[in-house]
C-alpha cells in the first residue's frame, strides 16, 4: 500500500488522539517562544538604537552605495549613511508606529466589539453593518487618501492606521463577549441588580483581556505593514526614519539603477522577521486561550488577514 | 474455496511519538457466497480496521501483515494499484457515518454512477438508468437523482449509501455500523434492507456493529472481537444462546432490550492498551469467571461445537461454563 | 426560492454598502478639515472663471446638504467631476485606468489563485513530506514581505531582462498588428503581475492546503477511495472542490488588499492604472480625481464581494446565511 490520502483514523487506535494533541501543544509552545524571541531581539535592537548603532543614521560615513564590507555589514545608503544604523533607527520608529497605532484599533475596536457583543439588538446590528462595510473596503486606498488630505505627517499616519485596523479586533471581541453574557455568573450578576457597567468591568473584561493582549500582538504586524506601504507612497513625514521610509527612498534614489540591493534586500527581511514573530506569539496565545478556535483552516485565514490586511478572523 | 479469506490478519499503528498499536492480532474468518457474517465488539477492538484493512483502506500510519483471499487470490499482494481494481467492483462498503459519506457539492445520481464508469460496468444512458434501478430497489423515487445529499435526512442518506455500495453488483457488501447513526426505527428498516437485498441479489455480508442481538437476527454466523483479536465465532444463534466466552456472554447482556423489562448489565473495567505486548488473557481484568491459568497463559481458540470455536480456558468439552 | 432570498438579502447589504462609500467619498473631502474639492484656492493655475464655474458645479456657494445632494445627482449622471490638472472629465481620464487595472489585478489575482491552489493542493496531498514544508514556508515566508519590497526586489533580479515599467514599448506606438502588441504588453505586464501573485499566492496555498487536510479526512473521501477511484480523481473531483469554499471567501476579504498591493506595485511599474492615477492625483493634489479613483475601487471592491458571496452559494448548497 503506497500511496495514502486522508487519515480514516480507525477508532480502533486507543491513545492516538491524546499523543497527538500533547504534540500540537508542544509546536505551538516552541512557536511561541519563537516568536516571543523575535520580538524581543527586536524590541531590545530599537530601545538601545542610539547606543549599538554603530554609525549615525544622519551623516554619511562612507561611500554613495559602497557594498557591504566587514566595517559596514549592509553597505550604505545614498548619502553614505550605514545600511544597519539605518535599519535600527527605523525599527525604533517602526515598532512605535506599529504599537501605538494598535493600540488605538484596540481601543476603538474593544469598544466597539464590547458594546455590539454585550448591549445587543440595534446597537449590535449598526455598529456591525459600520463594521462589515469598513471590512469590505480597499484600507490601503483609503488610508492613502486620509492621510493625504490630512497632510504627511507621523502622527496622522498612526491614526489612520488606528482607525482603519480595529475590524478584526471587534468581531472577535464582540464573540466573545456574546458567549460571556449567556454564562451563569454573568447572568447571575446581572440578576442581582449590577448595573452594565460594573457588569463589564467586574465580570466581561477580565475575560477580554487576554484575548485582546493576543489581538493586539497580531494587529501589531499589520500596523507595520501599512506604515511601510503609506510610507513607500510619500505619504510618512519625510524628517522621519522608518523601515518603510528606507525602501521609499531606496526606490526614489536609483538604488535600483546603482544595483545597490543591499539597500533593499535586509529591510524586507526585518519587516517578514517582526511579521512572523507577531504571528507566532499571538496565535500561540489565541490558541492557549481558545482551543475550540484551533481549527487549521480558520488559523492560516488568521495570518493573512490579521497580519497583511488586518481584517476579520472569522469570515464564516 | 471460499468467497472471501482473511488469514492472520494483523495491523500495527505508528504512534506519532514513535511505538506502536496492535489494534488487529491474527484475526481471520472465511466467507461463503451470499453468507450473513457479522463481526462484533466494542468500539476500539478492531473490528472497523479490520474490514478497512480488506480493503486496503488504512492510512499510511497502519502496516498490514496477513492474507486476504477473494476467490484464493491475495489482492493486497499487488499493493495499491492491485487491490484498487477489486474496489466496488467486488468488494463495495457501507459506512457508518451517513451523513458524511456522500460528498455534499455532488448529486446523488452523479455519485451512484461514478464508479460504473470507472469500473466499466456501465456509462452514459445505462448508467442513469441503472442509477433509477438502484434508487428504486432501496425504495427512493428514482427521481431523485439530482438531488443532493443534504436534502435527504439520515436514514435516506444511508438508502442512499447502499445504493451507491450496488452500483458495480459487488459480491461482498462490507457494512461497518451502518445503523449506528440513525434513530430506532430507522435502524430496523435499514438492517431489513440489508437483509432482503443480500438474500434478493446473492450478496455475501459482513456486518460490523457492536449490537450483538442484532447480529443474531441479521446475520447466519457471527465473530466477537475483543482487543484486537477474535475471542469467539459461531453460528449466530450459538452465540446468544450457547456463548463460550464470558465476553460474548456479557455483550449479549449488556445490549438494551427493547421489549424486556430485563436490568441492563455491563462489563465493568475497560478494555487494554494495545501498546504493549499483553501477557496472558486480554480479557482476564473484566472477567467474571477467571481461571487460574489466565494471568500467564495466552488462550487459543480451540473448538467448542459444530463450527464454532472460542479462545477461553473454560472453554473445555467437561466444564460447562 | 432560498438561493434568490440570499441574492437578494446580500445584494440589500451591497446596496447598502454602496451607499455608504459614496457618502464616505463626499464628507472625506468636503468635511474633514484641512483641505478639500472645495477649498479652490489650491486648484492649481486656477483662473477666476474656472473658479466660478466649479463653484457653480459642485454648488460651493450652497449648504453642505446641496453640495451632498448634488454630488449624488452627478454621480446618478456619471458625472465624477472634472480633474484640475488635465481640465477633462475624472470618468474619461479614469476608464482607461481602469481596464489596465483590470488587467493586471485579474491577472495577478487568477495568476496567485492558480499557483495557491495548486501549491495547497500538493502541499495536503503529499503532507509532512519535504515537499510539503519547503511549499509551506515558502508560502509563509513570500506573504511576510512587503509587497512593494518584493516588487523592488523583482526589480533587481530582472533587470535588463524584462521590460522595468510602462505597459507597453514607445517604439511600438505606430499601431503594430494585434499579437505584437498583446506580446509586448504581457512581457511589461510579467514583473507586476508577479510581485502580485508573489504577495497573494502564500495565504491561498496555506487557506487551500489546511482546508484540503480537512476535507481528505472526511467520509467521502474514503468512500471516494473505496469506490476504487485513483488518487488523481479523489484530490481533484472530491477533495479539491469543498475544499474551495474558504478559498473563495478568503479571494474575496482579500480584494481590498489585492488593490492594495496594485497600487504599489503600479506605482514600482509606472503601470498606467487607477492606482498610479491616485498617487499622481494625490500629489498633484487633483483632489477630484483623487475622489473618482477612490470611488471606482471602493465601488468595483464592494461589487467584487458580492460576485464572490454569490459565487460561494453557488459553490456550496448548504449555505444559507
Amino acid at each position: 500500500m503506497s500511496v495514502h490520502i486522508g487519515e480514516a483514523a480507525p477508532a480502533a487506535v486507543a491513545g492516538r488522539r491524546p499523543a497527538g494533541l500533547f504534540r500540537t501543544v508542544t509546536r505551538e509552545r516552541r512557536g511561541a517562544a519563537v516568536g516571543l524571541g523575535i520580538l524581543a531581539v527586536f524590541v531590545v535592537l530599537s530601545v538601545f538604537a542610539p547606543y549599538l548603532a554603530p554609525y549615525s543614521t544622519t551623516d554619511g560615513t562612507c561611500a554613495v552605495y559602497a557594498p557591504p564590507s566587514p566595517r559596514h555589514w549592509l553597505g550604505c545608503d545614498d548619502g553614505g549613511v550605514d545600511m544597519l544604523s539605518l535599519l535600527m533607527r527605523g525599527g525604533q520608529t517602526s515598532l512605535v508606529v506599529g504599537f501605538t497605532a494598535t493600540l488605538v484599533s484596540i481601543l476603538i475596536g474593544g469598544a466597539v466589539g464590547l458594546a455590539s457583543g454585550y448591549f445587543g439588538g440595534w446597537t449590535d446590528v449598526a455598529l456591525m453593518r459600520v463594521t462589515d462595510c469598513l471590512l469590505v473596503l480597499p484600507d490601503l486606498v483609503l488610508a492613502m487618501v486620509i492621510a493625504a488630505v490630512w497632510g504627511p505627517s507621523l502622527f496622522h499616519v498612526i491614526l489612520v492606521i488606528g482607525l482603519l485596523e480595529w475590524t478584526a479586533t471587534a468581531r472577535i471581541v464582540r464573540a466573545e463577549v456574546m458567549s460571556l453574557r449567556e454564562r451563569a455568573y454573568v447572568k447571575r450578576a446581572r440578576g442581582l441588580g449590577a448595573g452594565d457597567a460594573r457588569v463589564i468591568v467586574r465580570h466581561v473584561l477580565p475575560h477580554v483581556g487576554p484575548l485582546l493582549i493576543a489581538n493586539t500582538v497580531l494587529t501589531v504586524s499589520a500596523a507595520i505593514y501599512m506604515e511601510t506601504a503609506l510610507a513607500f507612497l510619500g505619504l510618512e513625514d519625510p524628517g522621519v526614519t522608518t523601515w518603510g521610509t528606507i525602501l521609499q527612498h531606496a526606490f526614489a534614489r536609483t538604488a535600483i539603477s546603482s544595483n545597490a540591493w543591499w539597500a533593499i534586500v535586509p529591510d524586507g527581511f526585518v519587516i517578514a522577521a517582526v511579521s512572523v514573530g507577531c504571528f507566532l506569539l499571538g496565535q500561540a496565545i489565541e490558541d492557549a486561550l481558545n482551543p475550540r478556535l484551533k481549527v487549521a483552516h480558520l488559523s492560516a485565514r488568521r495570518w493573512r488577514l490579521r497580519t497583511l490586511a488586518g481584517k476579520g478572523a472569522d469570515a464564516r | 474455496m471460499s468467497l472471501l479469506e482473511c488469514v492472520d490478519l494483523h495491523v500495527w499503528f505508528d504512534l506519532p511519538h514513535g511505538g506502536r498499536v496492535h489494534a488487529v492480532n491474527g484475526v481471520g474468518f472465511a466467507l461463503d457466497p451470499g453468507e450473513r457474517f457479522g463481526l462484533v465488539g466494542e468500539s476500539g477492538c478492531g473490528k472497523s480496521t479490520t474490514i478497512l484493512a480488506l480493503m486496503g483502506l488504512l492510512p499510511s500510519s497502519a502496516t498490514v501483515s496477513g492474507r486476504v483471499l477473494l476467490n484464493g487470490a491475495d489482492i493486497l499482494a499487488g499493493g495499491e494499484d492491485s487491490v484498487r481494481r477489486h474496489r466496488w467492483r467486488d468488494i463495495a462498503m457501507v459506512f457508518q457515518g451517513a451523513m458524511n459519506a456522500l460528498n455534499p457539492v455532488k448529486t446523488v445520481g452523479w455519485q451512484i454512477a461514478e464508479p460504473m464508469a470507472y469500473h466499466g460496468t456501465a456509462r452514459g444512458a445505462r448508467a442513469r438508468a441503472r442509477v433509477g434501478e438502484l434508487l428504486e430497489l432501496v425504495g427512493i423515487p428514482a427521481s431523485a437523482a439530482d438531488r443532493y445529499p443534504h436534502e435527504f435526512s439520515g436514514g435516506m442518506r444511508q438508502r442512499l449509501s447502499i445504493a451507491m455500495a450496488l452500483a458495480c453488483e459487488p459480491k461482498i457488501l462490507l457494512a461497518d455500523e451502518p445503523t449506528t447513526a440513525l434513530d430506532v426505527m430507522v435502524q430496523a428498516q435499514i438492517l431489513e434492507l440489508l437483509t432482503r437485498l443480500t438474500g434478493e441479489l446473492g450478496m455475501a455480508l459482513v456486518l460490523v456493529t457492536h449490537d450483538l442481538p442484532v447480529v443474531s437476527q441479521v446475520c447466519d454466523r457471527a465473530a466477537v472481537m475483543y482487543a484486537g483479536e477474535k475471542v469467539e465465532d459461531g453460528p449466530a444463534e450459538r452465540l446468544g444462546l450457547a456463548a463460550r466466552h464470558p465476553y460474548t456472554r456479557l455483550l449479549f447482556a449488556a445490549t438494551p432490550d427493547l421489549y424486556g423489562e430485563e436490568r441492563l448489565a455491563t462489563i465493568p473495567g475497560s478494555p487494554p492498551r494495545l501498546d504493549a505486548e499483553i501477557t496472558g488473557c486480554p480479557f482476564r481484568p473484566r472477567c467474571d469467571v477467571p481461571t487460574d491459568r489466565c494471568a500467564d497463559e495466552h488462550p487459543a481458540l480451540r473448538p467448542a461445537g459444530p463450527g464454532h470455536q472460542a479462545a477461553c480456558f473454560r472453554n473445555e468439552p467437561q466444564e460447562p461454563m | 426560492m432560498r438561493s434568490l432570498e440570499y441574492a437578494v438579502r446580500r445584494g440589500i447589504f451591497t446596496v447598502v454598502t454602496v451607499f455608504l462609500a459614496v457618502t464616505l467619498n463626499f464628507f472625506l473631502f468636503r468635511a474633514l478639515p484641512g483641505s478639500a474639492v472645495s477649498n479652490l484656492a489650491r486648484v492649481p493655475d486656477s483662473s477666476p472663471e474656472l473658479q466660478h464655474a466649479l463653484t457653480v458645479r459642485f454648488g460651493l456657494d450652497r449648504s453642505e446638504w446641496d453640495q451632498y445632494v448634488l454630488y449624488l445627482k452627478n454621480l446618478l449622471h456619471g458625472d465624477l467631476g472634472v480633474s484640475f490638472t488635465y481640465q477633462r472629465p475624472v470618468s474619461h481620464l479614469l476608464l482607461s485606468d481602469l481596464q489596465n487595472t483590470v488587467l493586471l489585478a485579474g491577472a495577478g489575482t487568477l495568476g496567485a489563485i492558480a499557483l495557491g491552489v495548486l501549491s495547497g493542493v500538493v502541499a495536503a496531498w503529499r503532507r509532512s513530506s519535504a515537499l510539503d514544508h519547503l511549499n509551506t514556508s515558502l508560502a509563509i515566508l513570500t506573504y511576510s514581505f512587503p509587497a512593494q519590497w518584493l516588487g523592488l526586489v523583482l526589480l533587481i533580479v530582472f533587470a535588463g531582462v524584462l521590460p522595468a515599467g510602462g505597459m507597453s514599448d514607445q517604439f511600438l506606438f505606430q499601431s503594430p498588428p494585434f499579437w505584437r502588441h498583446a506580446a509586448d504588453v504581457a512581457a511589461h505586464m510579467a514583473l507586476p503581475a508577479a510581485t502580485l501573485i508573489l504577495t497573494a499566492y502564500g495565504g491561498y496555498t496555506l487557506v487551500v492546503r489546511s482546508s484540503m487536510l480537512e476535507t481528505l479526512g472526511q467520509d467521502y473521501v474514503l468512500t471516494a477511495r473505496a469506490k476504487g477511484l485513483p488518487d488523481r480523481r479523489i484530490v481533484w473531483r472530491h477533495a479539491a472542490r469543498n475544499a474551495m469554499l474558504p478559498m473563495v471567501t478568503m479571494v474575496a476579504l482579500d480584494l481590498g488588499f489585492v488593490v492594495g498591493g496594485a497600487v504599489l506595485v503600479e506605482v514600482i511599474f509606472s503601470w498606467p492604472g487607477i492606482g498610479m492615477a491616485t498617487y499622481t492625483a494625490l500629489s498633484q493634489r487633483d483632489y477630484p480625481m483623487v475622489q473618482g479613483c477612490l470611488l471606482i475601487l471602493t465601488v468595483s471592491v464592494i461589487l467584487l464581494n458580492f460576485l464572490a458571496d454569490l459565487l460561494c452559494f453557488r459553490l456550496d448548497r448548504r449555505v444559507t446565511a
